[in-house]
């Protein structure tokens, strides 16, 4: 056990030194797959702080809040709460970001298969437009995109094997970030005066290795972007942002290790092999390092 | 556990922060080079609710155009902007930043400042016009 986790560890040193593009907003890519057959305890408390550094100067501090409800076999209900505080060249700006409601219905398990459906909605806490004494701030500095989604997912289980499609469509777009390169100071970042995103959909291959006390999980996730994301110029007109459209490809790995029945604690690791040309979202992460603490009651 | 949650809590609302940094720090106070050549002036009218006094002016300055403002006092709003507009209204505009009053604007050099007619403090977050001045050229 002990030789799993120094791997582990390793493994996210590794992961320092690699230029990494996160989820589109932690949505879609933590929809639960999870089968929670024989769950003595019915509700799951997690808190997740973490630690990343972004596209230019941006380092982060994060966390986010969660609550999980096991109704029964097959209905898991998830509450999350996020918080970003982004630290560079622009000063220091910290928000709660986001909070995530999503319901799991898992279907009847056929010999080693079964199918597991998700759906939820975000909803943002800002429109994306906080300032820094009166300056507007790029998107890397926004804690949250600013946009109502909806998100949806289909999972197939086969043993120890996950696959899963998502989908994760801003609905309502209530984004009025106000960043002007051009009145900034610096070229770092894209014009995402009045920002309108495109949807994201997801594909993720998951393996599932239990050995003890420890569960190990590697994964691989091919997020698109579906459409060039736009901004308001200072004319007022319409402008598409070439390159935001297309491919992020994901390698992850994921470690929980169980101390007793109640407690776990979970690391997590990613690395890109594939990003776009352009990220103006601003979901850019270079390094990430979040330890997940689990109480079940 | 509560007592974990309720720290998690606190340490994230305290630190829900904002400093400035060098890129945000405050700007000193700018002004129009005596040699520039005034070309447009405008009184500021305030609209429903807003109190909006003061004086706009464009200057030509080493060959660039520059908006400044006279005495200029605008009821606060939360995004608001400052906008060349073709009427007293939102109307294809050009958007020249965040309001300061102590700012001088340049005016970008592909804008031809004579199919302006005004001068607008806008606030771009709620869509909502605070302030214009209709521009009236300097003989």
């Amino acid at each position: 056990m002990k030789r799993l986790f120094l791997l582990f560890v390793f493994m996210v040193l590794q992961s320092v030194a690699v230029f990494a593009q996160g989820c589109s907003d932690a949505g879609i890519c933590s929809l639960d797959s999870y089968v929670h057959d024989n769950e003595t305890f019915k509700n799951i408390i997690t808190i997740s702080p973490g630690y990343g550094v972004g596209d230019a100067d941006v380092t982060y501090l994060t966390g986010a809040l969660s609550y999980t409800r096991i109704v029964n076999p097959k209905w898991t209900l998830n509450g999350r709460v996020t918080y970003s505080q982004a630290d560079g060249s622009f000063g220091t700006r910290g928000q709660f970001g986001d909070a995530f409601a999503t319901a799991a219905y898992t279907f009847k398990q056929k010999e080693l298969s079964r199918w597991i459906v998700n759906f939820g909605a975000k909803f943002p806490f800002t429109q994306s437009n906080l300032k820094i004494n009166g300056f507007s701030l790029p998107m890397d500095y926004q804690a949250s995109l600013g946009t109502f989604d909806a998100l949806a997912g289909l999972n197939y289980v086969y043993a120890s094997l996950s696959l899963s499609a998502s989908v994760q469509y801003p609905v309502v777009n209530i984004n009025k970030n106000s960043y002007i390169a051009e009145f900034s100071g610096t070229d770092d970042f894209n014009t995402t005066n009045l920002f309108e995103r495109k949807p994201d959909a997801l594909l993720k291959a998951e393996y599932n290795y239990n050995t003890g006390r420890f569960n190990v999980r590697p994964s691989a996730l091919f997020i698109y972007h579906l459409g060039e994301d736009t901004y308001e110029d200072i004319f007022g007109n319409r402008q598409d942002i070439y390159g935001s459209e297309g491919l992020t490809v994901n390698g992850a790995l994921e470690l929980t290790y169980s101390a007793d029945n109640r407690n776990s604690i979970e690391l997590l690791a990613a690395t890109p092999f594939v990003v776009r040309e352009e990220r103006p979202d601003g979901l850019t992460r270079g390094l990430v390092l979040t330890i997940s603490y689990n109480y079940k009651f | 556990m509560k007592k974990a949650v309720f720290l998690f809590a606190c340490i994230f609302t305290l630190i829900s922060c904002e400093e400035e940094g060098e890129l945000t720090g405050s700007l000193p106070p700018v002004a129009i080079d005596e040699t520039a050549t005034p070309l447009f002036e405008g009184s500021f009218e305030p609209t429903s609710g807003i109190n909006a006094t003061g004086k706009v002016k464009i200057y030509l300055e080493n060959g660039a155009h520059r908006l400044d403002f006279e005495d200029l006092n605008v009821s606060n709003g939360p995004d608001l902007k400052v906008y060349l507009s073709t009427a007293a209204y939102p109307q294809q505009f050009v958007n020249l930043g965040n309001f300061n009053a102590n700012n001088v604007y340049t005016i970008p050099q592909a804008v031809n400042v004579s199919d302006y007619s005004h001068v607008l403090i806008h606030c771009q977050q709620y869509n909502h016009l605070f302030a214009y001045a209709p521009l009236q050229p300097i003989q």
